[in-house]
């Protein structure tokens, strides 16, 4: 309780909190948002009507085309709706960053729960795993890694279906992103294997399994909040910068990462087009830093200022 | 201090082996065939198991690895398309047949641009991570800290591939303060060298920097209060002596295995920041190899960028061990 207290009267967190709750809303209130406003994401409003674009594909108002018909203004060349995109984009985002953020906070939990209460060959196994893992270069790995996933299970010719190009994503990015969590839970439940209320459990006869889940998990929740605040942001700008470099998901399913790519052709002409990304994936990923430095200081009061 | 260095060197080798392995056999393995690639589109049936045949690829992958292995110690004649044989002396990463030249020397071709790139780029991380870090503690709490910490935390929100096309907007572009950047080769001209990575650099180095003066931050305010550091202070040494001489110290090896990841990261090579400034390096060899399906400098390019982060924190664990007697007891 005292933690949710500390976490209340911190206001930069719960300014923070409010800002990630709001971008959390948004992306659910997508489609109604969009109805609202009267555009979609994937119709090619420059390219329909005349006027709206120059020969060229920039578009022919001032500041990428911002006006009272298109709030952030048209995407150069195709004229997609850039605030449709945004809103979108945010649901790509959240969906693939949530999801690989749960199984990387699952794998994570649940291998340095084991491996710091067996300890032993398991622990030096682990820590080899571990270093094998951290000296690989994660980003280059998972470029690498999504075309031959997709050549695996995608006959030649076909589209690969949406549902699976989000799974591979957020399977890649699972595969990596256990370790920091796993290698410190295991070091705080080794110490607290040496603890009295565990060595009293296991006095008492309580199996292996009720001394895991019973005993040690509700002890360790804290680093655990604090690893999936730290995860989060980290897979949203990695989802970007893959989507940036040519790899993700594809067209027409709308990604931050891919209208900045889009941007960088043309951010010369129209630079524009590119802040509104930036500046989103800037303010989301900020959002999220000062709510994990204020957990983290609710947490733990040392670390506070 | 003897049997920590050659423990560390073998922990090091057997790791090595392991990433050389995991990555050979993800990109072997895979389905997509480096034959037909090699041999190109116009190639019929037979020429590509032809080719298939003259590269080994018909062979088990173990053997394949096995070669691979043995090539990367002594070297080895790999067999063109054409059945010519290429001459690929250790340590031998391959041939690619994407860009006819062996791996190594594609990667030897790109790696000044690489290392002028991260050099620049570590000097910035370290003199503004580490200023800002330690002015930030000894200034705990005031105005100061506060900016400070609000500009580490920009820092570590912004991403290279908004901040890069910004400043270059602003700098370049509107500006024209800064020529386009690029990499010029130091030999050539040392002022266009400079000039052209002086953008780079410091986007690099900032966004990097940013986590680094956290650390150095919250190093430093621990130790700070530390035992021998009071003693030291309470012996009649000035605060800022105390601090510089103990402080900093016992803050230090956090810092220096950070430096020694961050340094091994670069130096495999800045994929964004390449790609942003188009600098011709190591990172943009290997995003043009995925995106061309060029399996032999893919694989090489993650062994390079593996081997650099290996070393590289070795050599900082070593350089703690030094630093921190602590730490060769464990």
């Amino acid at each position: 309780m005292s933690t949710i207290r500390a976490l209340r009267a911190d206001r930069t967190g719960m300014a923070a909190l409010c800002a990630v709750l709001l971008f959390v809303v948004l992306a659910l209130a997508a489609p109604l948002i969009t109805a609202l406003y009267g555009k979609n994401a994937t119709e090619h409003y420059g390219q329909n009507a005349p006027g709206l674009l120059s020969p060229e594909g920039l578009p022919v108002l001032p500041n990428g085309g911002i006006s009272g018909e298109f709030w952030f203004g048209l995407e150069p060349g195709l004229g997609r709706d850039v605030f449709a995109q945004l809103l979108y984009g945010m649901r790509t985002s959240l969906v693939v960053a949530v999801a690989a953020t749960a199984v990387i906070a699952l794998l994570g939990t649940v291998l340095g729960l084991v491996v710091g209460y067996l300890g032993g060959l398991a622990e030096r196994a682990f820590t080899f795993v571990c270093n094998v893992l951290l000296a690989f270069p994660t980003l280059l790995l998972l470029l690498a890694l999504s075309p031959v996933v997709k050549t695996r299970f995608v006959d030649p010719g076909e589209n690969e279906p949406v549902w699976m190009q989000f799974t591979v994503l957020i399977l890649v990015f699972a595969a990596f992103g256990w370790v920091p969590l796993a290698m410190v839970l295991r070091t705080t439940v080794k110490s607290l294997r040496e603890r009295e209320f565990i060595e009293a459990a296991r006095a008492s006869g309580a199996s292996r399994w009720h001394i895991l889940v019973r005993e040690l998990l509700p002890n360790i929740w804290a680093p655990i909040l604090v690893n999936v605040t730290l995860t989060l942001p980290g897979i949203v700008t990695a989802e970007a910068a893959l989507s940036y470099l040519g790899v993700g998901i594809d067209e027409p399913v709308p990604d931050w990462g891919r209208m900045i790519s889009r941007g960088a052709e043309v951010f010369y002409d129209d630079p524009t087009y590119m802040v509104f990304p930036g500046v989103t994936i800037l303010v989301f990923v900020l959002a999220f830093n000062l709510l994990g430095d204020a957990v983290r200081d609710a947490l733990d009061p040392r670390t506070a200022h | 201090m003897t049997g920590y260095v050659v423990r560390r060197a073998l922990q090091a080798v057997a790791v090595l082996l392991a990433i050389t392995a995991t990555a050979f056999g993800l990109f072997f393995a895979a389905p997509s065939d480096p034959a037909l690639i090699a041999c190109g589109p116009k190639c019929d049936t037979g020429q590509v198991e032809a080719v298939r045949h003259s590269m080994g690829l018909d062979r088990p992958v173990a053997a394949q690895f096995g070669d691979y292995l043995g090539g990367l110690v002594a070297g080895r004649t790999i067999t063109d398309v054409d059945g010519s044989p290429i001459d690929c002396p250790a340590p031998c990463l391959g041939y690619s047949y994407a860009l006819h030249q062996p791996v190594l020397d594609a990667i030897a071709d790109r790696f000044p641009a690489t290392l002028s790139l991260a050099a620049g780029a570590l000097v910035v991380i370290v003199v503004l991570g580490v200023g800002v870090g330690f002015t930030a503690a000894l200034r705990r709490g005031t105005r100061t800290d506060r900016l400070l910490s609000g500009f580490t935390l920009v820092g570590a929100s912004v991403q290279i591939y908004f901040l890069g096309y910004a400043l270059q907007y602003l700098l370049v572009y509107a500006t024209g303060a800064l020529p386009v950047p690029g990499y010029t080769p130091f030999g050539s001209s040392p002022g266009a060298w400079a000039a052209g990575l002086a953008l780079p650099w410091l986007v690099l180095g900032f966004v990097n920097a940013a986590v680094f003066a956290r650390l150095s931050r919250v190093q430093m305010l621990e130790s700070m209060h530390e035992g021998y550091v009071r003693t030291a202070r309470a012996r009649g040494l000035s605060t800022l002596r105390a601090h510089l001489k103990y402080t900093a110290r016992g803050a230090g090896a956090p810092l220096v295995q950070l430096l020694g990841l961050e340094a091994g990261a670069l130096f495999g090579g800045a994929f964004i920041t390449e790609t942003v400034f188009g600098i011709d390096g190591i990172g943009k060899l290997a995003v043009d190899s995925v995106v061309q399906n060029d399996l032999p400098t893919v694989v090489g390019t993650v062994l390079l960028a593996a081997f650099f982060v290996v070393v590289f924190v070795a050599l900082a664990d070593l350089l703690v061990a030094r630093l921190d007697p602590r730490v060769r007891l464990v």
